[in-house]
């Protein structure tokens, strides 16, 4: 089976974003930009697809310099091969835009592979929007199967099964292939690289298209960011920290009594 | 401005993010609910007083009800439509959008009329940045992050329609649903919310944060960590991807303070904090910090609190 994931470059979700005071928008220069986390599960799970079932997994990315050393690394952690989407104009834009643009990266996707994919993958959502639109929006652009929030998929002839997590549990869905899949967190962490997946991926070459290499035509848009606030910061209150534990606990007991907490 | 909202249905019951999407609906313009399936729910929904339309299709399939919500949206003309922020409207919102050829704005905390237009917030980057936004769509689409509107009021009944959307373009078969949770977990109706995560080292010593729970009389909450290592289940998650929650008190043991959790437990009443960490920063959302081991720090405290009562 070919599998494609979509991974998304974002500031590492470790750290707070804060607006820039100059310029008013969120300001994410200094933050290390690392793969989203949802977009790694998508890899673990793929390539624990394809070592138990046969196939490949190309990772694909649009972004700006410095995606293609996120790529090197996704390489190292179960991808074959990847692709690299840069353009001035791929930095405009909204969901929409972005879906519409995916889709047509399929296309070049699919001829640099050399074979068509049977199965696409996005995280459930990004880190830093954390609007969860694209791969519902791109399963839409292709007319195809969607199920969000899988988190294991078992062959079945020529149907695959996605099981879904819910707040209760799981549903399973079957679906025709190709068929478009937003990925959670399944019971277990993607790898870590080993040596000389780490070599052999530092030595990768990255192919990378501009817009017009890639044969991608103009994108929708629809939304629009009006303005970015901070929220009302909440004051911080008293810290108690004594040397002995049982001394700062009978000092918070008599603040929660004196604030009628408890 | 004709707003039609998808009203979710879980076991016979309307879904509370449904109602407050129906609310804020009823605040912007005219509300059309809309159910898939149910007569019985369509009854209950329309004691909220928006007209009801319900719509014979299978409620269990999502390309059935999407296909349902479009066939309505056109059939009302809709202006916009509305979605929960529960796991079907963030699929569905997105896929009615991308067929109407528009934008959609999903974990919408409030919406104000900007002439014609509506003007959305919604939190970014897990809530320390606010946005603003405009859909220059013609048709509105959004999801309402739960707890952002209180459910309408209850009155006279209003008009149920019966409707058959026709034919939907089904591409997902659904094999099985199960439940694998069945412990009632009410974080958004709680008082007192006591909530460990990783600082709480293993399984074991996550028992401490059920432990304090049970002498307070409270719900058991927990960071994204604390879930992902399996020391409890996921419905007691508290956060952005989890449950927003207002208790009027909120301890949170061992947990460092991602904005991921924090952006979910903000509008608590009172925040207890307890870690080793003194520069911690759910310290400085804290009302009150203790600073120590919270694996140290809870069998005192549950020893105090019995002590008192």
């Amino acid at each position: 089976m070919e599998i494609l994931i979509f991974v998304k470059q974002v500031p590492d979700d470790g750290i707070e974003v804060h607006l820039d005071p100059a310029a008013g928008t969120p300001d994410t220069a200094k933050i290390d930009k690392i793969a989203n986390a949802f977009d790694t599960y998508a890899l673990e799970l793929a390539a624990r697809y394809v070592e138990a079932n046969g196939g490949n997994v190309t990772v694909a990315a649009i972004g700006p310099d410095g995606t293609d050393s996120m790529l090197k690394n996704l390489i190292a952690v179960g991808a074959k091969k990847a692709y690299l989407f840069k353009d001035p104009s791929f930095e405009q834009g909204d969901e929409a835009s972005t879906a519409n643009r995916l889709a047509q990266l399929v296309k070049k996707c699919e001829a640099e592979n050399g074979a068509p994919y049977d199965l696409i993958l996005c995280g459930k959502e990004s880190t830093d929007e954390i609007s969860g639109q694209v791969g519902a929006r791109l399963a839409e652009e292709l007319s195809l199967p969607f199920v969000s929030s899988v988190i294991e998929i078992t062959p079945d002839g020529d149907k695959l099964i996605a099981k879904q997590e819910t707040d209760e549990g799981y549903i399973k869905f079957e679906t025709a292939m190709p068929a478009v899949y937003t990925i959670a967190k399944p019971g277990y962490d993607p790898r870590y690289p080993n040596i000389k997946a780490k070599m052999a991926a530092r030595k990768a070459v990255i192919p990378t298209f501009s817009a017009a290499d890639a044969g991608v035509s103009e994108a929708p848009c629809y939304v629009e960011c009006v303005s970015y606030t901070e929220p009302p910061k909440r004051e911080a209150g008293l810290k108690i920290q004594e040397k002995e534990v049982a001394d700062t606990v009978a000092k918070a007991m008599e603040i929660l009594i004196k604030d009628k907490v408890l | 401005m004709e707003i039609l909202v998808y009203i979710e249905v879980k076991e016979g019951e309307l879904v509370q993010g449904s109602l407050e999407a129906l609310a804020a609906a009823k605040e912007l313009g005219n509300a059309t609910a809309l159910v898939a399936g149910d007569a019985d729910a369509a009854a209950k929904a329309a004691v909220y007083g928006a007209p009801v339309v319900c719509a014979k299709v299978d409620a269990a399939n999502p390309d059935a009800i999407l296909g349902a919500v479009e066939a309505v949206c056109k059939a009302k003309n809709a202006d916009a439509v509305f979605f929960a922020g529960t796991q079907w409207g963030k699929d569905l919102a997105p896929r009615l959008a991308s067929r109407a050829k528009t934008g959609c704005i999903t974990d919408v905390t409030g919406m104000e009329k900007d002439g014609d237009a509506i003007l959305y917030t919604r939190p970014a980057f897990g809530g320390t940045v606010i946005e603003k936004m405009k859909n220059h769509g013609a048709l509105q689409v959004c999801t309402i992050r739960s707890g952002s509107y209180s459910k309408p009021e209850a009155g006279a009944p209003a008009s149920i329609e019966e409707c058959d959307p026709g034919e939907a373009d089904i591409r997902v078969k659904v094999l099985e649903a199960a439940k694998e949770i069945t412990e009632a977990v009410n974080l958004e109706g709680a008082d007192i919310i006591v909530s460990g995560g990783r600082g709480m080292g293993s399984k074991e010593d996550f028992q401490l944060v059920v432990e304090l729970a049970k002498v307070l009389g409270a719900t058991v909450g927990a960071s994204r960590p604390a879930i992902e290592d399996g020391w409890i289940s996921r419905a007691h998650q508290v956060g952005q991807s989890g449950k927003i929650v207002a208790p009027k008190l909120y301890i949170a043991c061992g947990i460092s303070g991602a904005m991921q959790h924090i952006s979910g437990a903000i509008g608590s009443k009172y925040i207890v904090a307890i870690n080793k960490d003194p520069d911690a920063s759910i310290f400085s959302v804290a009302d009150l910090g203790l600073v120590g081991d919270a694996k140290q720090i809870i069998p005192l405290l549950i020893e105090e609190i019995k002590k008192r009562k």
